[in-house]
């Protein structure tokens, strides 16, 4: 018989066998279910016509209730809340992964853990927070807020919307498989998927990472796609170019970046599973070099650093004027700022790449180009202090956030600009200085989106979140955040190297590095405590919290601050306002109060 | 208010102030001539970083804690001539950073090209590292001698690296002599320096490796050149 089919490849082709089967029955019962739960073919336009009567039982009724309705909404506001609850469980998985590396790296040997298990958890860690929590949570927002920012009905294409958001359960199961089919090892890459060593990992799992990795940047370029055409197209009469929200400059500047650089980062996945599976030779010595690979997925991840850290910069350039009692300084600036890191970001990719003998003379064409991206930056937070200088400062838990994020960007960018300098980045570059200066950018980004959640809370949940908590959450958070990322830039001065599962080396400063380990570990449970108290409130105020009963829950009117969005929110009040009649407001319904007693 | 500003004044200077009496003693005496640049242009960036941070820090915190209980905010008015101001100011500090950093960058030291290496020395000591999962081998070409796990270079001497790996990326680190460079398959990457004191220093794999990767360190050993000799000459005998 055939003798090259050795009893492993019998079972291995068996099991897909099964695998393909078990899909397609699934994929039957979900067709199935959907067929009985609507007349799927009543959405066609020409039914009228061979339906006689012309009228369907469905196509009339409000939103469907209960699960069907999550399943099925196409309405931007609710897969805004779907987006948004998917990244609070990536976060928390996120979170949770680096939990268990930190307790890991309090001693220097492996203790709790062993090394895979490590570099598995440290590539998890990275790949979620960055495509399952980083871009969706921002999808979250832009989702909500867009269309009721720029008076449109809907996003341009509901049902466009509704895919790219389905499309991210499946990526985040085939981008952790590893760690819940038994008998694969989970993907141990890291995130960046270096070649030659992730074509060398025998494991499934990381031809099913780099599926889902896929399927995540599809979502993410559909989405893309869809809030360029409603930011161009569905504004309301009275949005110009020139009046248009902060938020969406950002928010369509992002989607453009999305446009030119997921698809790159598609194109490359996919060689690389072709180099994994079929034999091809994009990546290896023999071909395309391994270079090539940093070159491609550079090229896509610098303009992601800045996919994830504008639609922020956005939030806090709309919130923090608000509880500023001013306008925003400088508006112009800041948008102009913001197109301005959208067209060099892609040009710096290369910084990423300084210690690969790339040639000199590129390398500090690279340098300048980054060392100019810093200015946009810069500017930005010269006209966030600035709108707080004179302003009317309310320090309620959104603009503690705002606060909170300006702080951290400060340091995350000084940081960042010893790393454009090339020989300063010689000696940093792979260090746990890296970790330190990156993480207090995302940091920032995490402090945007908490001051993005409770903003809009009223608006979202006609609820109010308790102030008490959400102060006690702040505070843990920052002290956590600045605890943990100093020590980390102190470990990259003493060179302790990223990526290390263990550090008992001979000679190098094993018991400073402990020292630091130690203290950058208490920081990180410090933030995964800020986290439960977090979820705590937000999921409890949701639940039994006070009713807001005020059409402007911020008082923003007095300023002449009142947004769009909130004009929205003010028919809802009219009508749960019409049988009741007004109650007092509840007593912590306002920061303000709190902060005089 | 005025004496709550002078209050905070000090407090920003005096932070300035014991941060630039203590910047130095982070930078201990350098190892090697890759490191003493390295580390002083590092230094030039810190006396500029650090007391920019402290003051856009501080002049956030005093902007939040002066306007908190603000009860009249004054309407935002437009200000081209501030915001050129720092623009500007922001464009010139930067500039500062990258003519400083090119400077160095320019030297044998931190960027060894192979034609700089030809027409400048020519008895540099050559050493050729080779990466590979998860052990460090390096070759004494002129000596006919391999090691592996140690890297022994004669002090005062011109030493430059070959770099390459046989399977995946790694990455040499020697953070206390200043050195990293990327080994990659396939390619010769090369790193020139010349070690000034004597002593034992750590290597480490800087690029994720794989399972071993935390665990793929090397000894470097700095001697004297005499102590150099006398060990090729060990190793040779031994070798063979």
């Amino acid at each position: 018989m055939i003798s090259g089919l050795t009893p492993l490849a019998v079972t291995s082709v068996t099991t897909s066998v099964a695998l393909t089967v078990s899909m397609g029955l699934v994929l039957i019962a979900v067709i199935a279910w959907l067929a009985r739960l609507e007349d799927v073919r009543s959405y066609v336009p020409t039914s009228d016509i061979g339906g006689g009567a012309g009228h369907t039982e469905y196509g009339h009724e409000e939103k469907p209730g209960g699960i069907t309705r999550w399943l099925t909404t196409v309405d931007h506001k609710d897969i805004g809340v779907l987006y948004g609850v998917y990244s609070v469980i990536t976060l928390a998985w996120g979170g949770l992964s680096v939990l268990i590396m930190r307790t890991e790296l309090l001693d220097p040997p492996a203790t709790l853990i062993q090394s895979t298990t490590y570099n598995a958890l440290l590539t998890s860690h990275g790949i979620t927070l960055l495509f399952l929590f980083g871009t969706p949570i921002l999808a979250a927002f832009a989702n909500y807020f867009v269309p009721l920012l720029i008076g449109a009905d809907d996003m341009a294409f509901p049902r466009i919307n509704s895919i790219a958001f389905w499309l991210l359960p499946p990526g985040a199961l085939l981008i952790w498989a590893g760690f819940f089919i038994p008998g694969i090892a989970p993907s141990q890459t890291s995130w960046t998927m270096y070649t030659p060593l992730s074509i060398q990992q025998p494991s499934p799992a990381v031809d099913l990472m780099l599926l889902g990795l896929h399927l995540t940047g599809v979502s993410a370029t559909m989405g893309a796609i869809n809030f360029i055409a409603t930011i161009f197209t569905e504004r309301a009469e009275e949005v110009s170019w020139a009046n248009l929200d902060i938020f969406s400059w950002t928010v369509l500047t992002q989607s453009g970046l999305i446009l030119f650089s997921f698809p790159l980062l598609g194109s490359a996945l996919v060689m690389l599973l072709l180099d994994r599976n079929f034999g091809t030779t994009f990546f290896t010595v023999e071909g395309g070099s391994p270079i090539l690979w940093q070159n491609l997925f550079w090229f896509f991840g610098h303009p992601e650093v800045y996919i994830l850290v504008l639609p922020p910069m956005g939030l806090i350039s709309i919130i923090l004027p608000k509880f500023s009692g001013r306008k925003l300084f400088g508006f112009k600036f800041v948008v102009y700022s913001t197109l301005a890191i959208g067209v060099l970001s892609f040009g710096v990719w290369a910084h990423h790449m300084f210690a690969t003998g790339m040639d000199p003379r590129l390398r500090a064409s690279f340098m300048a180009v980054t060392l100019a991206i810093a200015v946009p930056s810069a500017v930005k937070t010269f006209n966030w202090i600035t709108t707080m200088w004179n302003g009317r400062l309310r320090l309620t838990a959104p603009m503690l956030f705002c606060i909170g994020f300006v702080s951290l960007f400060i340091i995350g960018g000084v940081t960042g600009v010893f790393l454009a300098s090339i020989p300063v980045d010689l000696v940093l570059h792979d260090t746990y200085y890296v970790v330190g200066h990156f993480h207090f950018i995302l940091m920032a980004i995490l402090a945007a989106v908490f001051a993005g959640i409770y903003y809009w809370f009223p608006l979202y949940t006609g609820k109010w979140y308790q102030p008490k908590l959400a102060k006690i959450h702040f505070w843990l958070f920052m002290i956590g955040s600045n605890l943990t990322f100093l020590a980390m830039i102190l470990l990259g001065y003493n060179g302790m190297p990223r990526r290390y599962a263990t550090y008992n080396v001979d000679i190098g400063p094993v018991a400073l590095f402990t020292d630091l380990h130690q203290i950058a570990t208490v920081g990180a449970y410090l933030i995964g405590f800020s986290g439960l108290v977090f979820l705590w409130n937000i999921v409890q105020s949701w639940l039994e919290g006070p009713r807001v009963e005020e059409s402007d829950p911020w008082d923003l009117a007095q300023d002449g601050l009142l947004t769009k969005e909130w004009e929205w929110f003010d028919p809802q009040q009219e009508m749960t306002l019409a049988d009741g009649g007004s109650e007092a407001r509840p007593p912590q319904s306002d920061d303000d109060t709190e902060e005089t007693t | 208010m005025t004496r709550h500003r002078q209050l905070l004044l000090g407090v920003v200077f005096a932070a300035i102030g014991v941060s630039i009496v203590a910047l130095p003693a982070a930078a201990a005496g350098a190892d090697s001539a890759t490191e003493a640049l390295i580390q002083s242009l590092n230094l030039k960036l810190l006396y500029v970083a650090v007391p920019i941070t402290i003051l856009v820090e501080g002049i956030l915190i005093y902007t939040v804690w002066r306007f908190r209980n603000n009860d009249e905010p004054a309407p935002t008015q437009e200000n081209r001539r501030l915001e050129i101001t720092w623009t500007v100011a922001t464009a010139i500090i930067l500039l500062f950073v990258g003519v400083a950093s090119y400077q160095v960058l320019a030297l044998p030291a931190v960027t060894a090209t192979p034609q700089v290496t030809e027409e400048g020395q020519t008895n540099a000591t050559e050493v050729t590292v080779v990466g590979q999962q998860f052990l460090w081998t390096f070759k004494y070409p002129e000596a006919n001698v391999t090691s592996r796990g140690t890297l022994v270079l004669p002090a005062n001497r011109t030493v430059s690296l070959n770099i390459t790996s046989t399977d995946v990326i790694h990455a040499v680190h020697i953070p206390e002599l200043g050195l990293k460079q990327d080994a990659v398959p396939g390619q010769y990457n090369r790193l020139q320096t010349t070690p000034t004191s004597q002593g034992t220093y750590q290597l480490y794999c800087a690029e994720f490796c794989g399972t071993g990767h935390s665990q793929m360190t090397a000894t470097v050993k700095v001697v004297s050149y005499d102590e150099y000799q006398q060990w090729l000459e060990d190793q040779q005998e031994s070798q063979q």
